[in-house]
């Protein structure tokens, strides 16, 4: 009893010389609610939570309806934070991580919002983009599902329905496949269908209706029908979970049968709001999310062959971004997360009936182009993925004409998400793809002058290099199977091995150096291995 | 309610005259002869201050009821106007026999101790004369006689006070007799000593000597005692006090000069002045109580105070010195090893008070947050708190602000509190906090570490050493978190958690344990054992009742030990035939709220700040925990199956709301439950000595 360790593991008994352990506040303000977590984290990246604290705002229900958040909500919001701020000054805590999601994301008013808060209470909001919460989220699960095998099936579809929106992670063999976050979220639609005049029935149809609707678009994303087992997360399932199985759900793993879950939706929809408050005695705020929340948890487990519904209580954003904050990047080796980041990335190439053999080779001579010179363009390893990726699905546009495809291509980029990757990122990402054929750069090429500086010259960099190697196959044989960077003094050459005849790739990655010459100085000489100058 | 509503009344008690009741049974430890006379003494003068507070609050809100045209029974099935009648036959009962026993048994037994309280006719000249100087100067100059008459109405006598009425003699040309009132000064003391020592006479008795002096050329007809009960605008709390009623329920209730609902008077009074009181104070025949002896036995308290009788009264009990026992002074490292759970007054209540004392100097401490219900004046708690607050640790307090009378003092203190830079809280809008917790954060080189101390009882040391009461020091995680989150909470700061361990009221409480309820009634359905064993003050609610009902009918073995009101109808067949309720009534205040059950053999065992009573559930912040450690859960077990076993003491209800007294069967040794637990303890502190080895060291 006398153990002060929690999740998720015991705390080990420490040496006299361990320095002590960091506190950390990681707070996260939601479509529903601000939530605290105060925790240590010891030298072994060891978390223990030490207080966990929630005030139900309705930060939504103003976004999501009028497109700013309301200055009686704000003045609420400071408060709750100030609260906070008394909490976390008590212990003293220094290092604060916060996060906003979506009500904030899309309110009009978010910058003033975050600068009244950062005024007023100090703690400075970061926005998280949606695949930037979606990898949080994975994270907060990673080990629980890591641990249990018996919990993934081999195609596992995690998902955390919000009050703003939805996130869905699938798992091929517990890796990250292809995930997405949707704008279907238990306030925004309550918000946006104006439920509350309406009688019960109608309110329950449209939501039902709604709800399918995106299920429709969900499905083009996301092979529902092929997942063999759910995963769920989030306070309404948490407490489905406690109500189905009459036990308190705050911690670990609770497996639901599809069939319990089901009568419990259909006991809970017959529900309105006043009876939901009575009957479980939950707060107004949460009793507002869970009948549409349910709702869609409901009709996505309909869509798979899942035969239960696994709980992961103690996952959630906030505790993916404190196990982000023990230790950055490293919960996510380097190689498991590029590996994640690819094979969504190919899942967008694949929704898109992308030449995959292509798009591959044309990644590994990218890479291999980058690695060579790598002293001299100075960029790092995330800008190396970032190529990669824009190799991989440089073509996509093709799905929608093969005319112009790499204009397509960069706004199909723009608007798509990977695994891990944040919009800022993707942005990088549709330029770098953009430029692997036609015209270079110009400023009249408005998303490319929407990036910032550093960002602008990346695509430089990236794209001069994908430009070439793309051209290298250009005929999608994979003719060429390695390269060589020869650095001299005057000029560089590029020597190419493989098979056959590569006049005609040598002549093409030749008028593709263009960029490559303007953008490191250098003129690029292609040729064969053995060839004489 | 609805499975209550359906319920028979016959099924249930009313809680007044279950209240009524239980002051019987203290009124039987004053007649019991088997007790000293000092303890005897001591519970008579307890019957008499409970009346008081009885006639003052719950006899106060039935006149309301009434006066208001309420009709509506009660779960009992008697409309207001049937309880007052009903009230009014049995206090008036209780009062005769009161006073029948003071006057016959306990005055003469204390005189043959030595101890006398004389009539002024019994006092010789110089006695009289020596009083006459003491009233000329110590108390005609704090009197203020009151004549009355049409231009000089009836004053407003202060509750509870004690006053002299005279009738005085017509003045010539005037018809009719006048009243006149003279208040006897609460400032001086009652108990006027006389020169031999354990020789008192009463003040009133002196004034009413020199009553000529305070009304000269007139003619006293005649005088006797009086004392009113006033509506006190109140709410009775079971633990020795009174408790403000809300601020929306006070503004409903207008002060009106008729809201006396007592009158007491000494037996002597003619009828005549009776009625001229009663005319004036707006009371029925019923209302009026003629007593033969001193009013307000309260006075009786006093005497069992007295120096030099210790052979009149129970020898004094040192409770199990645990820090001593453990040779562990720092509470830290000890509870970083241990949790511990006391009881008390059979374990010292020091651990408590030391463990904030500790908090507030050790240099590692951050935050200490602690609801303060009702705490003793010149509390170790306050002092610690405002010790800590001013060395820049984070102190919040919840306090509530309840005591009327002590209110000015309490405000005192929490300001105080407030200046050293605490954050004190007072009370939570729409609800009493009764919850006791205590809460420690400490830097440790772990990280930090989380000291709980979560309790039955008040932080309050006086009432500590009378109560019984459990105790809990534990740095559990779950339990920790559970307290952060509940402070937040009632501070404001986060909305009210879900919680792991502890379980609160309002918001919880009463759905768990009408789950606990139905999980044994359930059991004891699929055949299994099931067995529910509860103590508390009192047991008046109507759900809580009916479901213990239903799981008696289906089986489960259901044993009450509720020290006040009870309005469950035990032994009643077809209903309850399973369940048996007990009291205990002794030289200690039963307090602790103990709650088991079976549970199919993973029985869990449970201490709360509430009783089964729907002002617990529903209208107060109040906290159960869970007791979770083996020998822990043994030790509450043990006390608890215990008071089922008090041969002594015990009084058993029955189905005719009757509570009976079997005593130990023929042969039997007499089993007393407090003289048990005591014994255990030592005997525990004993054993525990002898395995840690006994060191001695030099003086």
């Amino acid at each position: 009893m006398t153990d002060e360790a929690t999740n998720p593991s015991p705390l080990p008994p420490a040496p006299p010389t361990t320095p002590a352990p960091e506190l950390v506040a990681v707070l996260d303000m939601g479509a529903s609610a601000i939530r605290l977590t105060v925790a240590e984290i010891s030298a072994g990246g060891v978390i223990r939570t030490i207080e966990e604290a929630s005030r139900g705002l309705l930060l939504g229900r103003d976004t999501f309806s009028g497109g700013v958040i309301r200055s009686s909500t704000i003045d609420a919001t400071l408060l709750a934070l100030e609260n906070f701020r008394h909490i976390l000054d008590g212990y003293g805590v220094r290092h604060v991580r916060a996060v906003a999601t979506s009500a904030v994301r899309e309110a009009r008013n978010m910058d003033v919002f975050l600068d009244r808060v950062k005024r007023r209470t100090g703690i400075g909001f970061e926005i998280i983009n949606e695949a930037e919460e979606s990898r949080l989220v994975f994270l907060s699960v990673q080990r629980t599902l890591a641990r249990n095998p018996a919990l993934r099936g081999a195609w596992t579809l995690l998902a955390e329905v919000g009050g703003g929106s939805t996130s869905l992670t699938m798992l091929r063999h517990g890796q990250p496949n292809r995930s997405a976050v949707y704008a279907l979220g238990a306030i925004r639609l309550r918000q946006q269908l104006d439920l509350r005049r309406l009688s019960h029935d109608v309110q329950l149809s449209l939501l039902n209706r709604s709800i399918a609707n995106m299920i429709e678009e969900i499905r083009l994303d996301i092979p529902l029908s092929r997942v063999t087992q759910m995963v769920a997360i989030g306070g309404d399932m948490r407490f489905a979970a406690s109500q189905i199985l009459d036990a308190h759900a705050d911690e670990g793993v609770k497996v639901l049968t599809r069939d319990a879950f089901l009568a419990f939706c259909e006991q809970v929809e017959r529900l309105d709001e006043e009876q939901v408050i009575a009957r479980f005695r939950l707060p107004a705020v949460e009793a507002e999310t869970l009948v549409p929340s349910l709702l869609i948890y409901r009709t996505l487990l309909s869509e798979t062959t899942a035969k239960r519904l696994v709980v992961v209580s103690d996952a959630s954003l906030r505790a993916g971004v404190l196990l982000d904050v023990a230790e950055p990047g490293d919960r996510l080796s380097a190689e498991a997360f590029e590996r994640q980041v690819l094979a969504s990335a190919e899942a967008v190439g694949h929704k898109h009936r992308f030449d995959r053999a292509h798009g591959r080779h044309v990644a590994m001579l990218a890479t291999r182009l980058f690695d060579a010179f790598q002293d001299d363009h100075g960029l790092s390893v995330r800008e190396r993925l970032l190529l990669q990726v824009a190799a991989l699905l440089h073509d996509i546009g093709i799905y929608i004409s093969l005319r112009a495809h790499h204009k397509h291509t960069q706004y199909l980029l723009a608007a798509s998400q990977i695994f891990g990757l944040s919009n800022e990122e993707m942005a990088i990402v549709s330029n770098i793809a953009r430029y692997h054929r036609r015209r270079l750069p110009q400023h009249s090429h408005l998303p490319y002058v929407a990036l910032d500086r550093d960002d602008r010259l990346i695509v430089d960099k990236l794209a001069a290099i994908l430009r070439v190697t793309n051209a290298l196959d250009a005929e999608h044989l994979q003719k060429v199977h390695d390269i060589r960077l020869l650095r001299h003094a005057k000029a560089w050459t590029l020597e190419i091995t493989g098979t056959g005849d590569l006049t005609m790739e040598q002549l093409a990655a030749t008028a593709r150096a263009d960029m490559f010459v303007e953008t490191f100085g250098r003129e690029l000489v292609v040729r064969p291995t053995g060839a004489q100058l | 309610m609805s499975g209550a509503h359906s319920l028979d009344a016959s099924l249930f008690i009313n809680r007044e005259l279950s209240w009524l009741a239980f002051n019987e049974r203290v009124l039987e430890e004053a007649a019991d002869p088997t007790n000293l006379p000092l303890e005897r003494l001591k519970f008579a003068a307890i019957v008499a201050s409970n009346l008081d507070e009885f006639f003052m609050v719950r006899v106060a809100s039935l006149h309301h009821a009434t006066g208001e045209g309420d009709e509506a029974p009660d779960v009992a099935g008697l409309t207001p106007a049937q309880q007052l009648a009903a009230v009014s036959e049995r206090a008036h009962a209780l009062v005769e026999n009161l006073y029948r026993l003071v006057a016959d048994h306990l005055l003469p037994a204390l005189a043959s101790a030595g101890v006398r309280i004389m009539g002024w006719q019994d006092l010789d000249r110089a006695q009289q004369a020596a009083l006459g100087v003491l009233f000329r100067d110590a108390i005609l100059p704090v009197l203020t006689p009151l004549a009355i008459d049409g231009a000089r109405p009836f004053p407003l006598l202060a509750s509870l006070s004690l006053n002299l009425a005279l009738r005085l003699a017509p003045i010539d040309g005037h018809s009719g007799h006048r009243l006149a009132i003279v208040q006897v000064p609460s400032g001086l003391t009652r108990l006027v000593p006389l020169g031999a020592a354990g020789t008192f006479v009463l003040l009133e008795d002196v004034i009413a000597a020199h009553l000529a002096q305070l009304f000269p050329g007139q003619q006293i007809v005649e005088w006797a005692c009086i004392r009113l009960a006033r509506d006190a605008e109140l709410e009775l709390d079971d633990e020795g006090g009174r408790t403000q009623l809300e601020q929306v329920e006070r503004g409903l209730r207008r002060r009106r000069q008729s809201d006396a609902v007592r009158l007491e008077i000494n037996a002597g009074a003619s009828t005549d002045l009776v009625d001229q009181l009663r005319a004036q104070l707006d009371l029925t025949p019923d209302e009026v109580y003629v007593v033969t002896g001193p009013l307000d036995l309260r006075v009786l308290m006093a005497l069992t105070e007295l120096p030099g009788l210790d052979a009149l009264r129970d020898a004094p009990r040192q409770p199990v010195d645990v820090l001593a026992d453990l040779r562990q002074a720092d509470l830290f490292s000890l509870l970083d090893e241990q949790d511990l759970l006391l009881h008390h007054p059979y374990e010292s209540y020091d651990p408590v008070v030391a463990l904030v004392a500790q908090a507030a100097d050790d240099p590692d401490v951050l935050a200490i947050k602690q609801t303060l219900y009702r705490t003793s004046i010149g509390s170790s708690f306050i002092e610690s708190l405002q010790r800590a607050a001013s060395r820049n640790k984070q102190v919040t307090v919840l306090v509530e602000v309840t005591a009327r009378f002590d209110e000015e003092r309490n405000i005192r203190w929490a300001r105080a509190l407030e200046e050293a830079g605490a954050h004190v809280i007072y009370g939570v809008h729409g609800y009493k906090t009764h919850a006791k917790i205590c809460l420690i954060i400490r830097r440790t080189p772990q990280g930090l570490k989380r000291y709980v101390h979560l309790a039955t009882g008040n932080y309050n040391e006086r009432t500590a050493r009378l109560y019984t009461d459990f105790g809990l020091l534990t740095t559990a995680p779950a339990i920790a978190q559970d307290a952060t989150a509940f402070f937040n909470a009632l501070t404001g700061y986060s909305d009210p958690p879900r919680l792991k361990k502890l379980v609160m009221a309002p918001t919880d409480l009463r759905r768990r344990f009408l789950a606990l309820i139905e999980r044994e009634r359930h059991r004891a359905e699929s055949g299994q054992p099931a067995e529910i064993a509860a103590k508390m003050n009192s047991l008046i609610d109507e759900e809580i009742i009916a479901a213990l009902y239903a799981a008696s009918q289906r089986g489960v073995r259901i044993r009450l030990n509720v020290r006040g009101i009870c309005s469950l109808r035990p032994g009643v067949p077809g209903v309850s035939t399973n369940i048996e309720v007990v009291s205990i009534v002794d030289r200690l205040l039963e307090h602790a709220r103990i709650y088991y059950f079976l549970n199919g053999g993973e029985d869990e065992v449970y201490l709360a700040s509430a009783d089964w009573m729907a002002r617990n559930l529903d209208k107060r912040v109040e906290l159960m925990f869970p007791v979770e450690q083996p020998d822990h859960k043994a030790k509450v077990l043990s006390a608890l199956r215990a008071m089922f076993r008090d041969t002594t003491k015990g009084r058993w209800l029955g189905a005719d709301g009757v509570y009976g007294r079997p005593g130990p069967a023929p042969g039997e040794t007499p089993f007393r439950v407090q003289d048990y637990l005591y014994e255990q303890a030592q005997r525990t502190a004993a054993l525990a000595r002898r395995r840690t080895g006994v060191v001695l060291e030099p003086d």
